[in-house]
């Protein structure tokens, strides 16, 4: 294998794929990078066996060449020091060349380096993408997706499968799922395409995976490919494949938790809201579950209190924009109510109870695009 | 590595079985090989995971060739997890991480398989999240449990395994082989009694520490009879100093069971299978000094001061205790 690429390129490459390296495996082989040099260009390899991500570089775009004089070949290099070797050459090219004994030369102007490699046939094997089987979604809106729905999926390993975001396609949409069995934050978008070819109906992504992802996207137009195979989903960019392990088995099913009729409904400010309720969260102390209190008051007035008898109490009032339905006093935790109403991105929004003791849901006032479920706390 | 034909002749039966199984794929979800050192259970353990890997089987033999063969040799492949106890135990966090492993799909595939070394070093925690996954297991997932020790594996475990007993390798044929390689006869006996490995027996045997342990043991056994009241201070100033590492405690022990073994040996005049045959007199003389039901009860007393060892207790309290319940 050999090729000449420009550093800065291969700088960026390294660097996307290092995300998903990690110090901490138990299969030797993942501490490295693989690099993957073929005619149209070279494709670097990093995993941690839970997400991989390929970073491709063409050899030329817009006229612009990147890679010269390409061998074809593969070799995986120690991701410990071969970051730092590229960063700091001396020059804006750099050679990589790799012979049969697995021994790498890195040349750029007077600089030369040796490493050890080790073989690419150890790495494992990524599945081949299946493009007849994907659909596409605008960079922002997944990155939407990730954020209105991942915040909620369990840290506890209890059960497993709610560690994971639950993608759904149902007549023509697509739902994010997540909940750790007190709160559940869903998102549901039309697609564009049929989706009838598509050969999966539901997996679960894990929770971490979506966050790496998120971390990785660019807030940018482009659409990023997404298909599915039996036991790991891809995420297509441009120049980026992004590979994760699924979590096994069934999500619960949950449609049956939303209520269906309500008893009180509260319109109101999403940001007044917010806000009054961080304010009242800063007296509810952690250990109790960081939990306010919500009264409906008469003129569409909301009292929203809490009370550490420790520490003090606070009570604010403020205006909704209308109540409907029964008067109601309600707890939950703060922090729920706090990641929900930033998962919402209207001003107006739309909390819908059914008594003090089931759940209630959080909507846009305009869509039901976006549902928030929480449970309330049992207060005395 | 082997093939299965090589398995065969070392284990036959284990063999056939596995070789069965997979002929009619019905490999079980979890596996126990139990047998003692060098039976062959790793050996066992790593064709097993092949032939269930492998994509170019020839009547069920691994080509040993391919991509799969060659990462599971290495422990590259990303399917195939191992957990190795971590200094004296194997710990919770380990199998929290085999835990994380099961509740993802595979890297490559749907299949996957686990190999525990060791099994009877988990602690009583790692053992019960264990068994929580041993209970449901998936379809494609095959756990296989190494041990020395089957019985030292909690109860709930072992019920949820396919036991597979590795028969002992025969000592005649090892001590055979030793004598072929250069050993006097008398080492060679020893050595076949010590251990199932031949490059291990014969390293040990040119080992000159060894060859003062040797006699360290059979001076204990002496002062136990002779001067019962000074074994205290020999275990101070002469057995502790050589037997330093809990490792080499354990080998320590080993002889002192051999001896009490051939003590009960001399009693029903078996005197064949005794091992130390250049001691036979001191044997002898031993035999007159403890009783047959004592031996064996001392016999029990040296396995449970080795259990102790493994689990962390001070090496040279478990040796004074134990002289004195020879004595008695």
């Amino acid at each position: 294998m050999k090729f000449v690429i420009q550093r800065d390129q291969l700088m960026d490459s390294v660097q996307n794929v290092m995300k998903a390296i990690s110090s901490r495996t138990t299969i030797p082989i993942l501490t490295g990078l693989k690099i993957e040099a073929r005619h149209d260009g070279i494709k670097l390899t990093g995993s941690d066996s839970d997400i991989s991500i390929e970073s491709f570089i063409p050899k030329e775009e817009d006229g612009i060449v990147y890679v010269e004089q390409i061998e074809p070949g593969s070799i995986v290099l120690q991701a410990k020091y071969f970051p730092d070797i590229v960063r700091k050459l001396p020059q804006k090219t750099v050679e990589i060349e790799a012979d049969d004994q697995l021994k790498v030369t890195i040349r750029s102007g007077g600089s030369e380096f040796h490493l050890n490699g080790q073989d690419a046939d150890e790495y494992p094997q990524l599945p081949e993408l299946h493009t007849e089987d994907s659909f596409e979604l605008p960079t922002d809106l997944l990155k939407n997706l990730i954020k209105q729905t991942v915040f909620a999926v369990s840290t506890v390993e209890t059960r497993p499968i709610l560690t994971g975001v639950n993608m759904k396609l149902e007549d023509n949409h697509l739902n994010f799922i997540a909940t750790d069995s007190h709160r559940l934050a869903s998102r549901r978008i039309p697609l564009e395409k049929q989706t009838q070819h598509l050969n999966f109906s539901s997996v679960v992504i894990p929770g971490k995976s979506l966050n790496e992802l998120n971390k990785i996207l660019e807030d940018k137009q482009d659409s990023v490919e997404i298909s599915v195979t039996e036991n790991q989903i891809l995420f297509r960019t441009k120049h980026i494949n992004f590979l994760s392990r699924l979590l096994d088995g069934n999500y619960p099913e949950t449609s049956r938790l939303i209520p269906e009729q309500s008893k009180t409904i509260v319109y109101g400010t999403t940001k007044e809201l917010l806000q009054s309720i961080d304010r009242a969260s800063l007296l509810a102390k952690e250990s109790r579950n960081n939990v306010v209190r919500l009264q409906t008051k008469e003129k569409d007035q909301i009292e929203i209190s809490s009370n550490s008898p420790e520490v003090g109490n606070v009570v604010e009032e403020l205006s909704a924009k209308s109540i409907e339905g029964e008067d109601l006093k309600i707890s939950f935790s703060a922090k729920y109510m706090m990641d929900a109403l930033k998962a919402i991105d209207n001003e107006q929004v739309k909390i819908e109870f059914t008594g003090a003791m089931r759940p209630f849901i959080i909507r846009p006032i305009d869509n039901d695009q976006i549902l928030q479920l929480i449970l309330p706390v049992r207060t005395y | 590595m082997r093939t299965w034909s090589e398995m065969t002749t070392i284990q036959p039966l284990v063999s056939k079985m596995l070789v069965n199984s997979l002929k009619k794929e019905r490999i079980s979800h979890a596996y126990l090989f139990h047998g003692a050192r060098g039976t062959g259970k790793h050996e066992l353990s790593i064709l097993l995971t092949k032939s269930i890997f492998c994509n170019n089987k020839t009547d069920f033999q691994p080509c040993d060739n391919c991509k799969e063969c060659h990462r599971i040799d290495t422990g590259n492949h990303p399917d195939v997890h191992r957990i190795v106890p971590d200094g004296q135990s194997i710990k919770k966090e380990q199998i929290l991480h085999l835990q994380k492993e099961f509740t993802y799909t595979g890297l490559e595939s749907n299949r996957k398989v686990y190999i525990i070394t060791d099994a009877d070093k988990m602690t009583s925690n790692a053992s019960n999240r264990l068994l929580k996954f041993l209970e449901e297991p998936s379809k494609l997932t095959t756990a296989i449990l190494l041990t020395e020790n089957s019985q030292s594996i909690l109860q709930t475990i072992r019920s949820r395994c396919q036991i597979m007993a590795l028969k002992p390798l025969n000592p005649l044929s090892i001590k055979n082989k030793l004598v072929e390689e250069g050993l006097s006869e008398s080492n060679a006996k020893l050595m076949a009694a010590l251990t199932n490995n031949i490059s291990e027996a014969i390293e040990i045997s040119s080992d000159e520490w060894f060859a003062n342990a040797r006699k360290i043991v059979v001076q204990l056994v002496e002062v136990l009879q002779e001067k019962p009241d000074e074994s205290l201070l020999f275990i101070n100033n002469n057995w502790m100093p050589h037997f330093k590492e809990r490792r080499q405690l354990q080998q320590g022990l080993d002889l002192l069971i051999i001896w009490f073994r051939d003590i009960i040996y001399n009693y029903v005049d078996n005197s064949d299978s005794i091992v130390f045959i250049s001691e036979q007199e001191k044997i002898v003389h031993s035999s007159m000094n403890w009783s047959r039901e004592h031996a064996t009860k001392v016999l029990s007393k040296i396995m449970e001061a080795k259990r102790k060892l493994d689990q962390n207790v001070n090496p040279a309290l478990v040796m004074e205790q134990l002289t004195l319940q020879i004595q008695r």
